[in-house]
C-alpha cells in the first residue's frame, strides 16, 4: 500500500509535467484549430534557456521566470512570423508548418547547444519527507507544487479576467469577437505566447528529471498529446486531468506489469488510440453539435 | 438632422460574385431606418459592409468620417453595435461573460453598472440565467442576450439584422417594444434589415427597399406604408 501510494505521488508529478505540456497543446489547439507540433521543441529550448541564464550565474529561481516571460515573447513572435501569414491556409499546410518548425527549433537547440546530453541540477532537495510511513519525494512535491502554480494561475487568468475572457471569445467565435472590438488577431498570438510559457515550465521541471539535451522532449510530447486527447482536446481542464491520469496510469503500469518500462511509450500511444475509438471528444470535451 | 451613418454608391460582394451595385442610404442620428427587401436583394451584405466583413468600393462614412479600409474591431469600437445574422452569441460562454464581452472596453464602470440595471429591466430572464452556459438559451432568450449586448456597449448606432427571425409573434413584438425603447431613451440610431416588413414599416421613420443590390424605392416608412402598389410590388403584403 506504501509503495502504491509512492507510486501514485510520483506518476502524479509526472502527470503534473504532461498537464503543462498538453495545456500549452490545448490553449494553441483553441487559437488555430490544430495541436502545435512543435509545442514539445519549444519547451526544450526554453529549457535550454534556463540553463544557458543558470550557467551565467542566474538562480533557478530567477531563471524560471525569467525563461517564461522570454517563452511568452518567443511564442507570440512565432505567431506573427510563422503561423499568421498562413492562417487561411488548408490545415494540412499547417500541420507541414508546425512540424518543420518543430524540425527548424529542434536543430538550432542542437546547433547552439549541441546533442550531448547536459546535467541541469534539480532546484528541488532530493530528500524524502515521511508521511506516516509513505515516503514522499521532495522533487516529486516540488514539481508537483511549481506545475499546480502555474496551471492555477492560467485558470485565474481565463476564467477571471477580461483578457481571459476575450482570449477565450476569439479563439471560440472569432467573429461575433471582431464585432465586439475584440482584436482577435492579436489574442491568438496571446494564445500562442501563453501556450510557450507554460509548455517552458514542463521543459524546465523535465530537464532535471531527464538529461537536457534537444531531443529530451520527443518522448515526453507523446504522453502529452495523449494527455489532451483524454481530456478533450479543447479543454485547459481536461488537459490538467488527463495529465495526471497519464502520469499515475504510466508510473503504475511502469512497476507492476513486468518489463513494462519497454512499453511505457506504447501505454502513451495506446491511450490515444483507445480514446479516440472509444470516446473521441475525451472525458471533458463537448461532443461537436451542429444544428441542421 | 445630420447624417450618422452614409452609404455612397456602395459596391460589394463575395469573391467574383457582386451583391450590391451601387447602394446609397443614410441614417440619421438619433433615428430608426429600416432596410427591407426580398431575401438576397444584399440587406445582410449592406450591413457586413459597413462593418467591415465583406469588402466594398464607394464609401462609407460614420459621424462624417469614412469606414474605408478599417478594420472591423476599429469601426466597431467607434460606436457601432451589430447584432448579425445568427445573432453571434458565444455559445461557449455564460449568459454573464457574453454580457461582460459588450462592456469590455469601456471604462466609465459606474455607467456600465448602470446599464447592466436597465438591460436586466429590459430582459429579466438574462439576470435569471446569468450563470447559465448562453447555448441553454431559446431563441428568443439569445436574440435578447445580443441586443442586452449590444447595448452595453454604448453604441450611437445599432445594425440588427432579422431581430424576428425565428421568434414567435409575441416575443417579436416585446423585443420590437424594447427596440423602440432603447432608441428613444438612449437616443441609439437603428439600422433594422427585416424580413417582417409590417413590423419594420412601424418602427421606423425611413424605410429603403433593396431589390437586387439596389435601392429600389425609399421614403418616409407611413407613405410607404399607405402605398399600395410599393406593398404589393415590394414588400409582399
Amino acid at each position: 500500500m506504501q509503495e502504491f501510494l509512492q507510486l501514485v505521488v510520483s506518476g502524479i508529478a509526472t502527470g503534473a509535467i504532461f498537464a503543462s505540456l498538453a495545456l500549452a497543446l490545448v490553449l494553441i489547439y483553441n487559437a488555430m484549430g490544430l495541436v502545435n507540433f512543435a509545442q514539445g521543441e519549444m519547451a526544450m529550448f526554453a529549457a535550454f534557456i534556463a540553463y544557458t541564464l543558470i550557467n551565467h550565474g542566474m538562480s533557478f529561481w530567477i531563471a524560471f521566470p525569467v525563461t517564461m516571460v522570454l517563452a511568452f515573447g518567443g511564442g507570440i513572435l512565432i505567431q506573427r512570423i510563422v503561423i499568421k501569414p498562413v492562417e487561411r491556409a488548408p490545415v494540412l499546410t499547417l500541420v507541414i508548418i508546425t512540424l518543420g518548425l518543430a524540425t527548424l527549433v529542434n536543430g538550432f537547440a542542437g546547433f547552439i547547444w549541441g546533442y550531448v546530453p547536459r546535467y541541469f541540477g534539480s532546484p528541488f532537495s532530493s530528500d524524502s519527507i515521511d508521511l506516516g510511513g509513505v515516503f514522499l519525494n521532495e522533487r516529486d512535491l516540488g514539481v508537483i507544487g511549481v506545475s499546480g502554480l502555474v496551471l492555477l494561475a492560467v485558470y485565474l487568468l481565463l476564467q477571471h479576467t477580461t483578457v481571459g475572457l476575450t482570449l477565450r471569445a476569439a479563439a471560440h467565435h472569432p467573429e461575433a469577437s471582431r464585432l465586439l472590438g475584440v482584436h482577435v488577431s492579436w489574442m491568438l498570438a496571446l494564445g500562442w505566447g501563453l501556450a510557450s510559457a507554460v509548455g517552458a515550465v514542463s521543459g524546465m521541471m523535465v530537464a532535471p528529471i531527464l538529461l537536457l539535451e534537444p531531443n529530451m522532449m520527443q518522448t515526453i510530447i507523446i504522453y502529452a498529446f495523449a494527455a489532451a486527447v483524454l481530456g478533450g482536446i479543447e479543454s485547459p481542464l481536461g488537459a490538467v486531468v488527463g495529465g495526471l491520469v497519464v502520469g499515475v496510469v504510466i508510473n503504475l503500469a511502469g512497476a507492476y506489469i513486468p518489463n513494462a518500462g519497454d512499453l511505457q511509450l506504447a501505454f502513451g500511444l495506446g491511450i490515444i488510440i483507445l480514446v479516440l475509438i472509444l470516446k473521441p471528444n475525451g472525458l471533458f470535451g463537448r461532443a461537436a453539435t451542429r444544428r441542421v | 438632422m445630420t447624417a450618422l451613418l452614409e452609404l455612397e454608391n456602395v459596391r460589394a460582394g463575395y469573391g467574383p460574385t457582386s451583391v450590391l451595385h451601387g447602394v446609397s442610404l443614410e441614417v440619421p442620428d438619433g433615428s430608426v431606418v429600416s432596410l427591407l427587401g426580398a431575401n438576397g436583394a444584399g440587406k445582410t451584405t449592406t450591413l457586413r459592409a459597413i462593418t467591415g466583413g465583406v469588402r466594398w468600393t464607394g464609401d462609407i462614412r460614420f459621424a462624417g468620417r469614412s469606414l474605408r479600409r478599417s478594420p472591423t474591431e476599429d469601426i466597431v469600437r467607434r460606436g457601432i453595435a451589430h447584432v448579425p445574422e445568427g445573432r453571434g452569441i458565444c455559445t461557449e460562454l455564460t449568459v454573464d461573460e457574453n454580457l461582460r464581452l459588450g462592456a469590455h472596453l469601456r471604462q466609465d464602470k459606474a455607467e456600465v453598472k448602470k446599464d447592466y440595471a436597465r438591460v436586466f429591466e429590459y430582459f429579466p430572464v438574462l439576470k435569471e440565467r446569468r450563470r447559465l452556459s448562453a447555448s441553454t438559451l431559446s431563441g428568443g432568450e439569445q436574440q435578447m442576450l445580443a441586443l442586452a449586448r449590444a447595448l452595453l456597449m454604448r453604441p450611437r448606432l445599432m445594425l440588427l439584422d432579422e431581430p424576428s427571425l425565428g421568434l414567435a409573434p409575441m416575443v417579436v413584438r416585446s423585443i420590437f417594444e424594447i427596440i423602440r425603447s432603447i432608441n428613444r431613451t438612449s437616443k441609439v440610431a437603428v439600422l433594422l434589415v427585416e424580413q417582417n416588413a409590417r413590423i419594420a414599416l412601424d418602427l421606423s421613420t425611413t424605410t429603403y427597399v433593396l431589390e437586387v443590390g439596389r435601392v429600389a424605392v425609399h421614403g418616409a416608412s407611413a407613405e410607404l406604408q399607405g402605398d399600395e402598389s410599393v406593398r404589393r410590388s415590394y414588400l409582399g403584403y
